[in-house]
């Protein structure tokens, strides 16, 4: 069935670590820039996400998720090195413009802190089938209930995307308008939105009928379709990440 | 007809199933919003009806779910902004159940209420992770102007986001309240109203 991911499919060590290690990373590469918040730390843990992408064979399908703050990042360049509360020490000038040398520096702090969060989100992304994160949160004690609503909705948006080019087909043939001044845009959204929420919505019903038939709410110990892969190091990680938060947190506290 | 408390966490059948739809929703109107290239984001009208439909909490499931899948599919950014789309799904559930669906003109005070706790709940994470920008170009132009004038950052930033915010609300919060009123009757006691009526 057709489902919505951008999980990579390859083999490689990084794709065979466990889910909960790769949200503990998600937890370090977080936390410790912000508890050493230096320009080192940020830049050593950039290093460090970028080698575990290269090293899961997916470098390259972060590069579409950067690209899209990367504008958001440079307006944030621009304005905090011109505006920002506190600018002193002018560092270069742009015809009239000048930009600041502490403007710039925190904003090279967050873009840094951005991207570090986005690129350790993407390691579990592109590294992780979503059936398998799911699967292993609900063994780690997640509501098997939502559990299943988290697999659902990879389903049912490619079903409803369907549905949105139907519609959208039969609206022009019919000779809607979708293209023009706002007000003509504006008037065009609810008959093209209307029709695919009332079929989805109509469609619930049936649809939790057919659970409720199968023993969706049925009491006792629910069982997994894949056997649980349990690696020695898998702990060996999760102990490794927790440990080097709590030592940045020692690390800050003595210092 | 007596419904059981707004803050039930017994979760029926057809709630639970009403959230992927929810979710799908949410994605298809960001979808239309773009193909018609509307100045809006209109991401957030499968969060605001379920909330309609079936209360605060399944409301706030839909939010937070929304931001999650919506991190794994599109943009991990998303994720930290969950918290806006449960404040979205409390915000627009208890409105609902105190009656703030019962007009056009209650639907568009609620789209206000709602666009004021977005943003309210938005500016500490946009302050945190951006400096204080929102990523729209007039939202954006309007902070780069008030700090070139000396205002506080905070303020910069929440003005920065209401702008964008309170249209964008609005307009979600009608469009659901439109679809909420054209629903058949038995549908919307499905998930919510209809303990009495029938039950899954």
């Amino acid at each position: 069935m057709e489902t919505l991911s951008l999980y990579v499919d390859r083999d490689s060590p990084v794709h065979r670590v466990d889910p909960i290690s790769k949200l503990l990373y998600i937890l370090a590469a977080t936390a410790i820039p912000i508890i050493l918040p230096s320009l080192l730390t940020a830049a050593v843990v950039l290093a460090i996400s970028v080698a575990l992408l290269l090293l899961g064979r997916t470098f390259r399908r972060v590069i579409p998720l950067i690209s899209v703050i990367v504008f958001v990042l440079l307006t944030i360049l621009i304005i905090q090195g011109l505006f920002r509360a506190g600018n002193v020490t002018p560092l270069f000038q742009l015809g009239s413009l000048i930009f600041y040398r502490e403007g710039l520096l925190y904003a090279v702090r967050i873009s840094l802190r951005v991207i570090n969060i986005m690129l350790a989100f993407a390691i579990l992304i592109l590294t992780t089938k979503p059936s398998d994160l799911f699967e292993t949160l609900v063994r780690k004690g997640l509501s098997p209930r939502i559990g299943y609503v988290l697999s659902s909705v990879l389903q049912i948006i490619p079903q409803m995307q369907n549905t949105v080019g139907t519609i959208t087909d039969a609206q022009r043939s019919r000779g809607m308008e979708t293209e023009g001044s706002l007000a003509v845009r504006l008037r065009a959204f609810i008959p093209l939105i209307g029709p695919v929420v009332m079929s989805s919505l109509t469609q619930t019903r049936e649809r939790s009928i057919a659970l409720e038939v199968r023993g969706f709410s049925a009491k006792g110990k629910k069982s997994f379709l894949n056997e649980e892969i349990q690696e020695p190091y898998h702990r060996f990680i999760r102990w490794g990440l927790l440990l080097s938060i709590i030592l940045a947190l020692v690390w800050r506290v003595a210092a | 007809m007596k419904r059981e408390g707004m803050w039930s966490l017994k979760l029926s059948t057809a709630a639970l199933v009403l959230i992927p739809v929810a979710i799908g929703i949410n994605y298809i109107g960001k979808f239309f919003a773009e193909l018609l290239r509307l100045p809006l984001w209109l991401d957030s009208i499968g969060t605001a009806l379920a909330s309609m439909l079936a209360g605060p909490i399944v409301g706030a499931l839909s939010g937070a779910i929304n931001n999650i899948i919506y991190g794994l599919t599109v943009s991990p950014i998303s994720f930290v902004y969950a918290i806006t789309s449960v404040a979205i799904g409390l915000t627009v559930g208890i409105m609902a159940y105190k009656g703030w669906i019962s007009n056009l003109w209650k639907a568009i005070v609620m789209g206000l209420v709602v666009g004021l706790v977005a943003a309210v709940v938005s500016t500490p994470i946009n302050i945190g992770f951006w400096g204080g920008q929102t990523g729209n170009v007039w939202g954006d132009a309007l902070y780069a102007f008030l700090l070139a004038h000396n205002y506080p950052v905070w303020l910069a930033s929440f003005l920065d986001e209401i702008v964008v915010d309170i249209p964008d609300k609005v307009a979600t919060i009608v469009v659901a309240f439109a679809i909420f009123k054209g629903l058949p009757k038995g549908l919307i006691s499905l998930f919510g109203g209809g303990k009495e009526i029938e039950k899954l």
